[in-house]
């Protein structure tokens, strides 16, 4: 499911990532990579906050439709 | 002499490591991307100086934004004999990352572990022998807040960088080596440098890399046609980050003990978070937080207590006001405690400046020079010029500080990376993300900074707009204008209140950006909104020794500036108001036949319809001369003020009473000027209007100039100021004026709007 659907405070593993080559590339230097495990903290009106590995990461609406979790 | 770059993650302490090696006091913030270029500065404490080189934050070696391809190409092209890896100890995983990349560069390394004090405080360790074992280069801990480990840490990069380190990958057991190695040999013998580096970036079909040698690219598309991953495909790159992470997480997992073994506690910053980017209350608490630091700069009543209660005033009190002890008591309080803001304001300029340096009229230093027996016109140039000049913006010197402090806080608390967060909704309706607003923050201080800071943007046209629209966030020289124009309008025509006039004056600046952004991405700069991704540091109390580097670099700035440019334009506009074409000198009576008044008679009915031209009469041109030095620097703007009040009121046998016009903040000088033109509420408001989104100043076109790389949209951006701040006072004045207008003014806008959309239509039509 996309991760703005995901569950809060549950360790998810991102299974793909549709976006174009230049912020797939910027996303997998940030740790959100396919296998991933990511977690999210918040999710509002499509804002999605996550935590990856130790950081925090926001994510806007149309990107979290984008990552898929499970 | 040696250099070593500092390089790390965005956010990760770079800068703050840099100040504490060289006792510089860049600006450090607490959100990623403060550092924009890279500084160089010299550490003096080993056996000889090594300079040392603050890179911009990077999360990989593969650039996504401008600032990023500039620490890149400084590692790979200028070669710096020691890199220092920055690594946020609390983030350790991504963290290596980077780590992993530059390992694969032919330069020495070393890893500073920092921010080991917060990990320490959470109770966690980590065995940074064990790391140093595993990675294969050296590791220190250190804490560059609190200033330990960094000797340590110099002293082993020194030993280093008298080594040479041949790059080692952490790919050596996945299913590319073989190809990476292919690649690399091939790059070897074209006498590529640093070849491990290259042939990796290649595999991952990097695009700056792939520029650079296009041979490579049969090579690597044989291979793929050959290679299948389950997961990745033949997406090489994706599997490599994931090969890296793997590698991260499978060797240093076990380097790291935490205390909590709960995966999922939350930290003070979740909790935190859970409130203040609330989908519902995030914005009102933002709105509520801005008005506040509003209000505790410019208030004259302290929460409204004074209104509340109605405090008697000083005098009614009994307190002699002329006195030294009076007057000493009217800065905190009048009826109403002032707020902090207004009570160093009034420290500073009745204390300091009137009775410390004497600038005003009855000032020790005006009387010296009053009665100095010079001739009569260099007493002159001295007191009405300079001194009044140099006071007016010495003046406001307290409120930008006090401004700025709090601006300060915020992105020291790390605060406003959460605000970019809750704002990117709404942004995205104009067509730009939340990142933009940090850029449009800091133009509340100065555009230079602000302009530069847009690097963190990835999309050029995103950039484009945003450097537009940034001096419409009114910068503190605009400051000023506001204060003197806004008391004037109070103290003469009895209506308003201060900082309601600055707050809704603040609030133009920003609808105007708003609405000129969705203009421009909508005709002329159309493209799709990048996404917003960011990263959201913890919170942390802010930094009493930054907030303080930061106030004294602004104070530097500012009294540099006071005292060079401003300075020199006073003197010019003195020289140009006090002789004729024919180089004979003025009396103040005969200000009008000044080469200046001429000039500015000659194109004073162009602001006709701004309210401040023809209409005003004799003496009107005083506020073309005063926009038109703005353009140089905005606090020309009340320092001219200053200098043609005096001229004003003595040819125009103005019946001044007990104005001071060489008084502080320029109030008094503006309220001269009202008297002798009879100039409107809404001309000056107008007058304010142009003066805030016009041309900002010789500093920011200078910057924009460089960030646009000059040429067209730099040419369409001198243009796009000059035509809105044109048509937007123009708006004010005519609506303030003759309410009916604004009729017209929708109808306009209307069909404007409907001709854009019917025109994006076709043309979407026309594409599908």
């Amino acid at each position: 499911m996309p991760i703005v659907m995901a569950p809060v405070n549950r360790e998810l593993k991102i299974v793909k990532i549709i976006a174009d080559d230049k912020v797939k590339k910027h996303l997998e230097n940030l740790g959100v990579t396919v296998n991933g495990e990511i977690t999210v903290l918040s999710s509002s009106g499509g804002t999605v906050v996550c935590k990856i590995k130790d950081g925090r990461i926001a994510f806007d609406g149309n990107l979290s439709t984008k990552i898929f979790v499970a | 002499m040696k250099r070593f770059a500092l390089a790390g993650n965005p956010n990760c302490g770079k800068t703050t490591l840099f100040n504490s090696l060289t006792g510089s006091t860049a600006h450090v913030g607490n959100w990623p991307g403060v550092t924009v270029d890279k500084r160089d500065g010299v550490y003096k404490k080993l056996d000889e100086p090594v300079a040392i080189v603050d890179l911009p934050g990077i999360y990989s070696l593969s650039p996504y934004t401008p600032e990023e391809v500039i620490a890149r190409n400084y590692i790979l092209d200028e070669k710096p004999d020691c890199v220092i890896n920055i690594v946020d100890a609390t983030n350790l995983e991504r963290n290596l990352y980077l780590s992993t990349q530059i390992m694969e560069i032919d330069v020495p390394m070393v890893i500073a572990l920092n921010m080991m004090d917060a990990v320490e405080k959470a109770g966690d360790k980590i065995d940074e022998k064990e790391l140093e074992k595993r990675l294969g280069v050296p590791v220190v801990k250190i804490s560059a807040l609190k200033e330990t480990g960094l000797k340590e840490l110099m002293e082993r990069a020194f030993t280093e960088s008298k080594k040479s380190r041949a790059g080692v990958t952490v790919l050596n057991d996945t299913a590319l080596a073989h190809l990476i190695g292919d690649v690399k040999i091939a790059l070897k013998g074209q006498n590529v440098e640093n070849p491990l580096f290259h042939a990796i970036k290649l595999v991952e079909n990097d695009s700056i890399e792939v520029e650079m040698h296009k041979e490579t690219e049969n090579m690597i598309d044989e291979f793929k046609k050959t290679f299948k991953d389950d997961v990745f495909g033949d997406d090489f790159e994706a599997l490599i980050a994931d090969r890296r992470y793997k590698y991260i997480a499978k060797n240093f997992d076990s380097v790291v003990s935490r205390k909590n073994k709960e995966k999922h506690a939350m930290t003070k910053s979740d909790k935190a978070d859970r409130v203040l980017t609330h989908r519902i209350w995030g914005i009102p608490i933002f709105l509520l937080v801005l008005f506040g630091i509003f209000h505790l700069t410019f208030s004259e009543d302290l929460l409204f207590l004074g209104k509340i209660f109605s405090f008697p005033g000083l005098e009614d009190l009994g307190v002699d006001i002329e006195a030294f002890g009076g007057q000493l008591l009217a800065c905190f309080y009048d009826g109403a405690v002032f707020s902090p803001g207004v009570i160093v304001n009034n420290l500073w300029n009745n204390i300091i400046v009137n009775y410390g340096l004497g600038f005003g009229e009855g000032g020790w230093l005006y009387n010296l020079i009053a009665e100095s027996g010079m001739q009569s016109w260099a007493i002159g140039l001295i007191n009405d010029g300079i001194l009044a000049g140099l006071g007016s913006v010495l003046s406001f010197l307290p409120p930008i500080l006090v401004l700025f402090l709090f601006f300060s806080i915020l992105e020291d608390s790390g605060y406003m990376a959460r605000i970019a967060f809750i704002l990117d909704r709404a942004f995205r309706k104009f067509g730009l993300s939340g990142r933009a607003f940090m850029p449009m923050i800091m133009g509340f201080g100065c555009s230079v900074p602000a302009m530069i800071n847009t690097r963190t943007l990835a999309d050029e046209k995103e950039r484009t707009a945003t450097i537009r629209v940034i001096p419409f966030f009114s910068c503190g020289a605009k400051l000023p204008i506001l204060t003197a124009i806004a008391g004037a309008i109070i103290a003469y025509f009895g209506v308003g209140n201060a900082d309601l006039i600055t707050y809704s004056m603040y609030l133009l600046g920003v609808v105007t950006a708003i609405l000129t952004v969705l203009l421009m991405r909508n005709t002329t700069l159309k493209g799709e909104t990048p996404p917003f991704i960011m990263e959201l540091p913890a919170y942390h109390l802010p930094q009493f020794k930054n907030l303080m580097a930061h106030l004294w670099d602004k104070t530097k700035h500012f009294i540099k500036k006071a005292f060079t440019i401003i300075l020199a334009s006073t003197i010019v506009i003195w020289l140009l108001t006090h002789f004729s074409f024919s180089w004979q000198f003025l009396e103040e009576e005969e200000v009008n036949q000044s080469i200046l008044a001429q000039l500015s008679m000659f194109v004073q009915p162009i602001f006709t319809p701004l309210g401040f031209g023809s209409q005003l009469g004799q003496f009107g041109w005083v506020f073309v001369v005063a926009a038109v030095a703005g353009l140089i620097a905005k606090e020309n703007v009340i320092a001219t003020f200053a200098t043609l009040a005096a001229c004003l009121v003595a040819v125009a046998h103005l019946d001044i009473g007990t104005l001071d016009i060489a008084a502080e903040e320029g109030v008094d000088a503006v309220q001269a000027m009202i008297l002798a033109t009879n100039i409107t509420i809404p001309a000056l408001i107008s007058f304010i209007a142009f003066n805030m989104t016009t041309i900002p100043c010789f500093a920011a076109v200078g910057t924009a100039k460089a960030e646009l790389q000059g040429g067209k949209r730099y040419g369409g951006t001198l243009i796009f100021w000059l035509a809105t701040s044109y048509i937007v006072s123009c708006m004010v004045f005519t609506v303030g004026s003759w309410w009916w207008t604004a009729f017209i003014w929708a109808a306009a806008i209307a069909v404007v709007v409907t001709a854009i959309v019917v025109k994006n239509k076709k043309q979407n039509k026309a594409k599908a």
